[in-house]
C-alpha cells in the first residue's frame, strides 16, 4: 500500500486537531506526515505531574491507521527553551517507551486517532499515584536496541 | 450477510486509473461527523455494515480485516467496539448512502480551473462526461497531444500548432491564444482607476499599492474612523485623527482581553476537572461507608471493586445522584414516621382522658343506681311483709335449700318479689327465677 492512504487520513486529522485542540494537548511539529510531535499536560492536581508538559513523538508507518503509530515520550535538555522530561509512571520506561496495550498491535484499532491516543495517555498519567519506573527499567533501557513495534510487551497490570 | 471469506474474496477492483478517488476530494459543504468512516475519516465510500451495526467503507474494512483477523478463528473484532464479528452485510440504509453522496465537493480538476461544485455522487459522471477541463485525446489522430474538453470546438480539429503573439512576440499554442490575448500577455496595457495613467497589466498591482491618487482608508479604520481619502492626503489626516492616536491603547486593551479570555477558558477547564474529582471522591466515600456497614468479610475485594467503580466517572456520577436521591427520600420517610408517632401519642392521650372522664361518670351513675335500688328495696319490704301475712303460713315441702327458712315462699301479688325474705336476709336476685319455676 502506498503512503497515500495514511497521508490522506493524517491530513484530515491535522485539519481537525488544528480546528479544535482538546485541553492540555498541543501540536508542536507536524510538518511531515510521517512524524508528529505533541505536547501533553495533565490537567488535574496530581502532584506527580503538576505544571509539567511532556513531549510525545508519533511515528506513522505507511499502513497507518491499520497499523498503530509508534508513540514515545522524548526529552529536551533543560537548557532548551522548552525543557521536557519523561514522566514518572510504572508503565513508562526512562527512555520514554510506553507500555500500553492501546499502542500494540493487539490493542490498537484503526478508529483511534492521534487525539484519542493523547487523551488516553493523559488519563493514564492522571490516574497514576506511584512515583516509580517499571520493574527492570534499568536493564531494559541499557539493553534495548529493538524498535518499539518489535518489543513484546506483556500487559498484565490493569489497575493503572 | 456474508462471512469474512466471501467478503475478502470480493475483488476490490475499484482502484483503477480513471476512477475519481473519492477520499482525495475537497469537501466544500460541512457534513455530519457520523457520516465519516472512522478508519479513513472521509464520508463513507461504498459503506458496509457489521453485525454490531457499525458501518465502514468497504475498502477500509477489508484492510482492517486482513490485519486484525485472528488466524485460527473466522472472526475479527469490530474496530469500533471490538465485538467479535464473522458476518459482513453489504446492505446499508439507502438513506446513509444518499446523505454521503449529496455532500458537495469541488471538482478534482479545480487546479486546472474548473470551478464547479458537485454532489459527490455525481462527481464521476462530471469528470467522465461534462468537466470542460478534463483532458481528452486530440481529435486529429496524427497529433499525440491532449486537449481540454471545452476547447474541442465544433469543427473538431487539432489546435496544437503554434502562432505568434503580435505584441509580445511570443509563440503561443492556438488553443491558448485567446486567453493569452485577453489576459496573460505581459504587453497588455490597462488604466489605473485612481490617476488615469495607463500602465502595463503585469505592473498594475504594484502601481495601485503606490499610486498617490488611489482612495484608501485611514489606518484607524478598524477602530471606526470612516475617512476615505486619496493616499496623498492620508498622512495629514492621520496626524490629526484622534482614533489613530488612541489606536495603541485599543490594541493593548485587545491583547489584554484576549489573554483574559484565555485564562478564563483555562480556569473553566480546571473547574470542570475539579468537579469531576469531587464527584469521584463522593462516590468513593459512599462506597466505603457501605462496605463499613456490611462488616464485609472480604474487605480487599470490595475496595478493589469500588476502585473499579470510581474509575468510571460517568457511571459514578449517576450513582452519586441516585444515592443522594435515596438519602433524601429516606430522610423524608423518617420525618413522616416521626410525625406519625407524634400523632399517635396525642390521639391516645385524648382517648385516655375521655375514658377517665367516662369512667368517673359511670362510677357516679352506678352509685346513683345502687342508692335507688336500696330505696326501692326499702320501699318494697313492708309490702312484701304485708302480703305474706295476708296469705297465711303454708307448710313448706320444698327442697332442703329452703328448709332453713321459716317462711315459705308464697305467690305474691306481683310474683315479682323475691322469695320469703326476712328482714335480716339480704336480697338474692338469682332466687327469684328459681322461685318462679317452682310455682
Amino acid at each position: 500500500m502506498s503512503r497515500s492512504f495514511a497521508n490522506k487520513r493524517l491530513s484530515k486529522e491535522l485539519i481537525k486537531i488544528k480546528d479544535h485542540v482538546p485541553p492540555g494537548i498541543a501540536v508542536v511539529k507536524s510538518d511531515s506526515l510521517e512524524e508528529w510531535q505533541m505536547d501533553i499536560k495533565v490537567l488535574d492536581d496530581n502532584p506527580l505531574y503538576k505544571d509539567q508538559t511532556y513531549r510525545l513523538k508519533f511515528t506513522f508507518s505507511a499502513k497507518y491507521p491499520i497499523e498503530p503509530p509508534e508513540v514515545q515520550f522524548i526529552t529536551l535538555p533543560p537548557s532548551s527553551e522548552t525543557p521536557r522530561a519523561i514522566p514518572m509512571h510504572p508503565h513508562i520506561y526512562s527512555n520514554g517507551i510506553i507500555c500500553l496495550d492501546l499502542l500494540g498491535q493487539s490493542g490498537w484499532s484503526p478508529v483511534q486517532t492521534v487525539e484519542s491516543v493523547c487523551m488516553s495517555l493523559q488519563s493514564m498519567l492522571t490516574a497514576n499515584t506511584k512515583d516509580e519506573r517499571p520493574p527492570g527499567d534499568h536493564e531494559f533501557v541499557m539493553h534495548n536496541r529493538r524498535r518499539i513495534r518489535d518489543i513484546n510487551f506483556v500487559y498484565e497490570d490493569d489497575n493503572v | 450477510m456474508m462471512d469474512l471469506q466471501e467478503f475478502l474474496a470480493l475483488d476490490a477492483d475499484c482502484d483503477t486509473e480513471d476512477q475519481v478517488d473519492l477520499r482525495a476530494l475537497e469537501f466544500v459543504s460541512s457534513y455530519d461527523s457520523h457520516l465519516m468512516c472512522p478508519i479513513c475519516h472521509c464520508p463513507f465510500v461504498q459503506p458496509v455494515r457489521l453485525q454490531c451495526d457499525h458501518v465502514f467503507c468497504e475498502k477500509c474494512l477489508r484492510s482492517a480485516i486482513t490485519t486484525f483477523r485472528s488466524a485460527e478463528s473466522d472472526e475479527f473484532p469490530c474496530p469500533s467496539c471490538r465485538t467479535p464479528t464473522s458476518q459482513v452485510s453489504m446492505s446499508v440504509p439507502r438513506l446513509l448512502i444518499n446523505m454521503c453522496d449529496e455532500i458537495q465537493v469541488r471538482c478534482p480538476l479545480a487546479g486546472e480551473g474548473c470551478q464547479e461544485l458537485i454532489p459527490r455522487g455525481h462527481i464521476q459522471a462530471h469528470v467522465d462526461k461534462y468537466c470542460g477541463y478534463q483532458l481528452v485525446p486530440c481529435p486529429d489522430e496524427s497529433c499525440d497531444k491532449k486537449t481540454r474538453r471545452k476547447d474541442l470546438q465544433a469543427e473538431n480539429r487539432c489546435r496544437h500548432s503554434y502562432c505568434r503573439c503580435s505584441r509580445c512576440e511570443e509563440d503561443v499554442m492556438e488553443q491558448d491564444y485567446e486567453e493569452h490575448d485577453k489576459e496573460l500577455c505581459p504587453s497588455l496595457e490597462t488604466t489605473c482607476t485612481g490617476c488615469g495613467t495607463s500602465v502595463l497589466q503585469r505592473t498594475l498591482e504594484t502601481h495601485i499599492e503606490a499610486c498617490p491618487e488611489v482612495v484608501s482608508s485611514c489606518a484607524a479604520s478598524k477602530y471606526g474612523c470612516p475617512t476615505k481619502i486619496r493616499r496623498a492626503e492620508i498622512a495629514t489626516h492621520e496626524q490629526q485623527c484622534p482614533l489613530v492616536a488612541i489606536g495603541p491603547y485599543f490594541e493593548a486593551q485587545n491583547t489584554r482581553l484576549n489573554s483574559l479570555e484565555l485564562t478564563m477558558r483555562h480556569l473553566q477547564q480546571r473547574n470542570e476537572i475539579f468537579e469531576d474529582g469531587m464527584a469521584n471522591i463522593r462516590t468513593t466515600l459512599v462506597e466505603s461507608s457501605r462496605i463499613g456497614d456490611r462488616n464485609g468479610t472480604d474487605f480487599a475485594d470490595e475496595t478493589e471493586e469500588s476502585a473499579d467503580r470510581t474509575s468510571n466517572v460517568f457511571s459514578s456520577n449517576a450513582t452519586t445522584y441516585l444515592l443522594s436521591l435515596h438519602e433524601s427520600l429516606r430522610e423524608e420517610v423518617s420525618q413522616m414516621s416521626h410525625a406519625l408517632t407524634d400523632l399517635d401519642a396525642r390521639a391516645s392521650m385524648t382517648i385516655m382522658n375521655e375514658c377517665l372522664r367516662i369512667k368517673e361518670d359511670m362510677a357516679h351513675t352506678n352509685a346513683a343506681v345502687n342508692s335507688i335500688r336500696m330505696q326501692v328495696q326499702w320501699l318494697m319490704n313492708p309490702r312484701l311483709h304485708n302480703g305474706t301475712r295476708a296469705g297465711g303460713v303454708r307448710p313448706n315441702a320444698s327442697t332442703g335449700n329452703e328448709s332453713r327458712s321459716q317462711l315459705a315462699s308464697a305467690p305474691g301479688p306481683g310474683n315479682v318479689a323475691g322469695p320469703s325474705l326476712g328482714p335480716l336476709r339480704p336480697r338474692r336476685p338469682s332466687d327469684s327465677g328459681r322461685e318462679g319455676t317452682k310455682l
